[in-house]
């Protein structure tokens, strides 16, 4: 009874119009009274409205195939099952993609290897229940970063020499906007870039100390006005800030600002500004007082009280994107498909008119 | 002047023209005026679809990128379905009565948004898609516009019939040309919001993120969604579709222009930070 009942709620045409009518209604509000992120926390990414989709496929089956049963196949029926049949296909994918996708972000710098598979290595992660680290094995290079990469003419701006995988089993290759790169079925997209300074602490007599990349920030100030210096990301906005040096787990000496000044003649040229504080016995950097502060050329070595600080060379770190979605080529599949079940439906229809 | 511009505002002109004609036409109910307003509507394409070219020409980059040059392009796909129609049939001639009004409208609005040409496009967009979504969008905006210029035809002749309204096409045909449209404006529509699902997968992953631009074409999508179900499961026909199609078209101008490009999107091209 019971079943018969819930059978017959699922395969009305009114809930398939209330449905639709719903799921508009809160993609309205989702572009006027919420926006963006907000709109993805407070409508788009709950558990409700997502089982509202659901729930629309499964009136889709429920009335739609029902009636087309045993009816005579015509190009307009053909048209209309293999559309809403794509629609059932797509929500599969969907569920399929959310057991076992993968997203994270990688970061490294120019001639850094970093194991795939650990944790660690991504700055942010997000993983379907069934996904299985064993997929990523191996190690994730930067090989070169290239800036104004030319493809047949059109500039792609940054693109990244990256190589992925095992020994016996590594993809090389270069990525740049349109261009991903694919190893094991693992997508690697280009992200955002940045400068990063190798700069070496050396005493008076230029014995080396200390050396380490420091990756840069940049702050879009207007354009073509941008700055790079050391500092963090707050709510997506850049604070320019001093960082400790060495770095951790080290034990810090100082605290440290850089600013590169690029050259426009040279690339990976130009001039590198300093600023020294030293920390207090809390570890927190005195800021009222500066150590040191100056400027010196890329290689020039700045002096700095009784040490040395030489901004040795400048490379570039990357971010890319790194996405597992197994599910994908289901839903874009399906999509093309319904796609021509709907021109199939339209020609039948201007067939049929026209006898 | 550059050449450009005074190819667009001959077009505006003449659109304008044209916009009068049509409109004093049905006031009037003088059916010469139809005529009139129909050969000013080619007289303007021709010189819009110049303006066109040579911004093309000069730039060297895809005519639709900028909000002025979409609204551009837009306008254009929708007179040439227009004008296609009405030489091939010659049966509803005072059609231009809305879409001319519209396009005439947008181009004047393109025009005070016009910018120099960029001289290089985002590489986000360097891409042959771009062609099969911005043709996607192009014409589904002009069969919708159409059907519902058909809409209107529908309720005109419905309230008084006679007159110049005698030479119009029966009630039941004007209501299937209309749903004819719709039926093809949709099919557009889901190549537009397909295409570029799957573009947006091969540069970013992933293929739809809720984003407004992207739900705003899902709205307009639905709307014609639930007009086909409305009209093949519920059995709705005549003027209430008619009413439908006038007032989906508003909500298809506002989702297309009127709210996407002035936002941070991917519409807006790929920013890259560096
Ligand atoms: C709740 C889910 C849905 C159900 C139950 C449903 C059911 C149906 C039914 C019963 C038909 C008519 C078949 C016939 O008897 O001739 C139909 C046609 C159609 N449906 Fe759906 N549908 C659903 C969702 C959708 C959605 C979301 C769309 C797209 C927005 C859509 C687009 C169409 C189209 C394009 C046609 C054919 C119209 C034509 O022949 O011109 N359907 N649907």
């Amino acid at each position: 009874m019971i079943l018969q009942k819930l059978y017959k709620f699922l395969s009305s045409y009114k809930l398939a119009m209330a449905l639709l009518v719903i799921i508009l209604a809160c993609c309205v509000v989702g572009v006027t009274v919420w926006r963006e992120a907000e709109a993805g926390r407070i409508i788009f990414g709950t558990l409700w409205f997502n089982g509202l989709l659901v729930l629309l496929v499964v009136n889709v089956a429920c009335c739609f195939f029902p009636r087309m049963w045993g009816r005579r196949m015509t190009l307009v029926s053909f048209g209309m099952i293999l559309f809403h049949l794509s629609f059932v296909a797509i929500l599969g994918g969907i569920i399929y993609n959310s057991l076992f996708y993968f997203r994270g972000i990688i970061r490294l710098t120019e001639g850094e290897v970093i194991p795939s598979s650990e944790m660690q290595s991504y700055d942010a992660i997000d993983k379907g229940r069934f996904f299985s680290f064993s997929r990523l094995n191996g190690e994730t290079t930067l090989i070169k970063m290239h800036t104004g990469y030319k493809v047949k003419g059109e500039d792609k701006r940054a693109a990244y020499e990256v190589a992925v995988g095992e020994a016996n089993n590594r993809t090389h290759g270069i990525l740049y906007i349109t261009n991903k790169l694919t190893h094991r079925g693992v997508d690697y997209f280009n992200d955002k870039e940045g400068y990063s300074l190798l700069v070496i602490l050396s005493d008076k007599q230029g014995q080396e100390l200390h050396g380490a990349h420091i990756p840069l920030q940049s702050l879009v100030l207007g354009k073509d006005h941008v700055e790079y210096s050391t500092g963090y990301k707050d709510n997506g906005v850049v604070k320019k800030d001093v960082v400790p040096f060495p770095g951790l787990p080290e034990r810090p000496l100082f605290a440290l600002k850089t600013e590169y000044l690029p050259s426009k003649l040279k690339e990976r040229g130009g001039e590198v500004m300093f600023q020294l504080l030293s920390l207090d016995e809390n570890g927190s950097p005195v800021r009222d007082r500066p150590l040191a502060e100056g400027k010196a050329g890329v290689g020039e070595a700045f002096a700095a009280g009784e040490y040395l600080l030489t901004a040795k060379e400048v490379r570039y770190w990357v971010g890319m994107m790194v996405r597992y979605e197994p599910g994908q080529p289901i839903v874009l599949a399906s999509l093309w498909a319904g796609l021509a079940g709907m021109i199939i439906t339209f020609i039948g229809r201007m067939r049929q008119s026209r006898k | 002047m550059k050449t450009e511009y005074i190819f667009f505002w001959t077009a505006v002109a003449l659109y304008g023209v044209s916009t009068f004609s049509y409109i004093f036409g049905l006031i009037a109910r003088y059916e010469k005026l139809f005529t009139v307003g129909l050969y000013s509507a080619l007289g303007g394409f021709l010189p819009h679809t110049l303006a066109i070219a040579v911004r093309w020409k000069t730039g060297g980059i895809e005519p639709f990128i900028t909000i002025s040059e979409s609204i551009t392009f837009g306008a254009f796909v929708a007179v040439l379905i227009f004008l296609v129609f009405q030489f091939s049939t010659k049966k509803v001639k005072p059609l231009g009565v809305l879409i001319m009004p519209v396009t005439f409208v947008l181009l004047g609005w393109a025009g005070t948004l016009m910018k120099d040409v960029a001289t290089q496009i985002a590489p986000a967009l360097q891409s042959w898609w771009l062609w099969v979504h911005i043709i996607g969008a192009t014409s589904g905006f002009g069969s919708v516009l159409a059907a519902a210029g058909l809409g209107l035809m529908y309720l005109l002749k419905e309230k008084k019939p006679g007159g110049i309204y005698d030479k119009l096409p029966e009630l039941q045909d004007l209501d299937n040309l209309s749903y004819r449209f719709i039926a093809g404006g949709f099919i557009m529509y889901g190549l537009m919001i397909i295409s570029g699902a799957y573009w947006s997968n091969t540069v970013k992953g992933n293929y739809w993120n809720w984003d407004p631009v992207e739900v705003w074409s899902l709205i307009s999508w639905l709307i014609y969604g639930i007009y086909l179900h409305l009209r093949i499961t519920f059995a709705w026909r005549g003027s209430k579709l008619a009413w439908y199609a006038l007032i989906a078209l508003v909500v298809m101008i506002v989702s297309y222009w009127g709210v996407p490009f002035s936002m941070e999107t991917f519409h807006s091209g790929f920013r890259i930070e560096h």
